[in-house]
């Protein structure tokens, strides 16, 4: 944590030269003949353009790094056979009841990825907790019934999953709090063969993965 | 025990070219005995071993030859088929024998033994192979596979198909298994569940899904060594439906993302270069198979509402509905292969509600449903192009199944249940590591 917020310092500071502080005030009267005022005003606009420069390139830099890092742990867990993992249980510190509303699942119609006005008022509720904890950062996972292809089903559950981040995303949750993933006909909630039980596996399943502390 | 296995056969294999080069010459523009004719197969004896420990080869030769589909296949006693420990062409003949296969050797496995094809209409040796036998185990049933599919290719002109195997998955893992049902063994992989297995075409390399934490990514794993790579890219998304170029130097696969599913190709040969061959816009294209001229793909879509099999050129251009669907009628079709001889495609189409497999005719666009019992889903080639193996439930539980188009005999193959997602091997699996 310490480190963090020590590597995160100089960006900070950049940050507060370059947007943070409100411009500075123009000069009410027109100093003539003064070099050294003027010669101090491009300096700091200078430094002002570097550091929003080095803001930017250090965001991007971050960026790339984290999806680096994703990258990397991806090919890492294909070196070793290993099992799925996904948190589980209600996220610390985010209230009891607003947890459970960003769990609720949401469902769809047979071989459909689009959302009905139900589940669009459980995302609008979704949407109001995500907008005051501005750190959460969600998993959505698209699930599909057992009919149609192993194969078409993962396609389907990343479609459903992508369907709801952007209805999100419209309600301004930023994509980039928000990812996405299909498990296809792997996960079914309910093993059964009804259409019960396959309107129940129809859905999106929502995880914290990050913030709720 | 793997690598052991395939050294095996690498030393075995140049023996018995060889020693099919001292063969006789077959008389040129001559076919002895037999032509093939569905429904009409000629009928070969398999014929008593002189010793009690070639029991077990021959039972393994008869099975193969069983399951070749090409024959029908007899165990006559041994009052009728020898005499004076050779055959007895005239009460081979009585029966109504066209061919029958020995195996002569006094040392059983281990030891070095003849395999001879009989005509027993001409009463003469018609080809023979000289080989040594592995001692035991894996290596000695797969050598005597090849011999089998040498058989066979005596006989009908062209090779069985019993030294290949089949991967599969089943609770998430990835099996191997030979077409006769025997050699069952998991393949290490990466994720679980690992997916939608693909051979290479020299049998060497298996592409795969593999569910991993963080990713869906496309997998490549040396069956021998067992080593892997990510295919660059993949790390991101969904990433399914792997297939190898015919020449093996490209993949084709789908990844999907937020903006959908589709088609790409990747460089296998030169570990670069994705090329994106279709744009879905709320659909998507997966499911990639090569026609064996390496030229065109044909591939699932759910452009037209549900997903329906498609086609077009190896650069993307030409995209066309491959088979005739109504809209709304026709159930989803899936899981397409394109045949070794390129004039078909397997698949799977929903008939009220279930899978079915179908082979499309590309000549001619017809479909004909092959299977009617249960669910059955995913066929895949075996490179005779007359076998298909697939996912049924017709015995009550999923388990992999092998039909033969040409007489439509069906059997189930002995492996764990719920498998699924089987991949035939190239024929050149084994015949790769005799180079």
């Amino acid at each position: 944590m310490m480190a963090r917020l020590w590597r995160a310092g100089p960006a900070v500071v950049f940050l507060a030269v370059a947007c943070s502080k409100p411009p500075a005030p123009a000069p009410t009267t027109p100093v003539a003949a003064a070099p050294d005022l003027a010669r101090a005003a491009d300096s700091i606009a200078a430094a002002r353009r570097d550091s929003a420069a080095a803001a930017a390139r250090a965001d991007s830099l971050a960026r790339a790094e984290r999806e680096r890092v994703r990258a990397d742990s991806v090919r890492m867990s294909v070196q070793q056979v290993s099992a799925d993992t996904a948190p589980k249980g209600a996220p610390a510190g985010l209230a009891a009841a607003d947890s459970a509303l960003l769990a609720e699942p949401i469902h769809f119609d047979y071989d459909r990825a689009d959302i009905g006005a139900t589940d669009q008022a459980q995302l609008d509720r979704k949407v109001a907790v995500l907008a005051a904890h501005a750190r959460l950062e969600i998993r959505i996972a698209g699930n599909c019934d057992e009919r149609g292809s192993t194969e078409y089903n993962l396609a389907l559950g990343e479609r459903r999953a992508a369907a709801a981040k952007r209805y999100l995303a419209a309600h301004g949750v930023a994509a980039t709090r928000v990812e996405i993933v299909s498990y296809g006909k792997e996960h079914p909630l309910d093993p059964g063969h009804s259409e019960g039980a396959w309107a129940k596996n129809r859905r999106d399943d929502f995880v914290v993965t990050k913030g709720a502390r | 025990m793997r690598r052991g296995w395939l050294v095996a056969v690498a030393m075995l294999a140049p023996a018995a070219l060889r020693s099919q080069d001292s063969t006789r010459p077959a008389p040129v523009g001559v076919r002895v005995g037999i032509t093939y004719t569905p429904g009409t197969r000629p009928s070969v004896a398999v014929l008593p071993v002189a010793t009690a420990s070639l029991d077990s080869v021959r039972a393994i030769l008869l099975r193969d030859l069983d399951y070749s589909d090409r024959f029908e296949v007899l165990l006559p006693p041994p009052t009728v088929a020898m005499q004076g420990g050779a055959p007895n062409y005239p009460g081979l003949t009585a029966l109504g024998t066209d061919l029958a296969v020995a195996v002569v050797g006094a040392g059983g496995p281990g030891g070095d033994v003849d395999v001879q094809l009989h005509d027993v209409r001409a009463g003469s040796v018609r080809n023979h192979l000289s080989l040594q036998l592995p001692a035991g185990g894996e290596a000695l049933r797969a050598a005597v596979h090849r011999v089998a599919d040498e058989v066979v290719r005596w006989a009908t002109g062209t090779p069985g198909v019993a030294a290949t195997a089949i991967l599969f998955v089943s609770d998430g893992r990835l099996w191997r298994v030979d077409p006769d049902g025997a050699g069952l063994a998991n393949v290490p992989a990466a994720g679980r569940p690992t997916l939608s297995p693909a051979w290479s075409p020299d049998g060497r390399t298996v592409a795969y899904t593999a569910f991993v934490p963080g990713g869906r990514p496309l997998v490549l794993q040396d069956l021998a060594s067992g080593s892997r790579e990510v295919v660059p890219g993949t790390e991101y998304g969904v990433n399914i439906t792997p297939e190898f170029s015919p020449d093996g130097r490209r993949l084709a696969y789908a990844h999907g993302d937020e903006n959908g599913t589709d088609v790409y190709l990747y460089d296998v040969a030169r570990h670069c270069c994705v090329t994106r061959l279709t744009v879905g816009r709320y659909y998507d294209n997966l499911s990639p198979t090569w026609s064996p001229d390496g030229q065109r793909l044909a591939f699932v879509s759910s452009r037209p509402g549900s997903p329906q099999l498609y086609v077009m050129s190896a650069d993307g251009s030409g995209q066309e509905a491959l088979a005739r669907f109504d809209y709304g009628a026709t159930g989803q079709s899936n899981g397409p292969e394109w045949s070794p001889d390129g004039q078909a495609i397997a698949f799977h189409r929903e008939v009220g509600g279930v899978p079915q497999v179908f082979v499309l005719d590309l000549a001619t666009r017809a479909v004909r449903q092959i299977t009617g019992e249960g669910r059955n889903e995913d066929p895949t080639w075996a490179p005779d192009g007359r076998h298909l193996a697939f996912a049924s439930t017709r015995g009550g539980v999923r388990q992999l199944w092998i039909v033969d188009l040409e007489t439509g005999r069906m059997r189930p193959l002995a492996a764990t249940g719920g498998a699924r997602l089987p991949a035939w091997s190239p024929r050149r699996t084994f015949l790769t590591e005799a180079r």
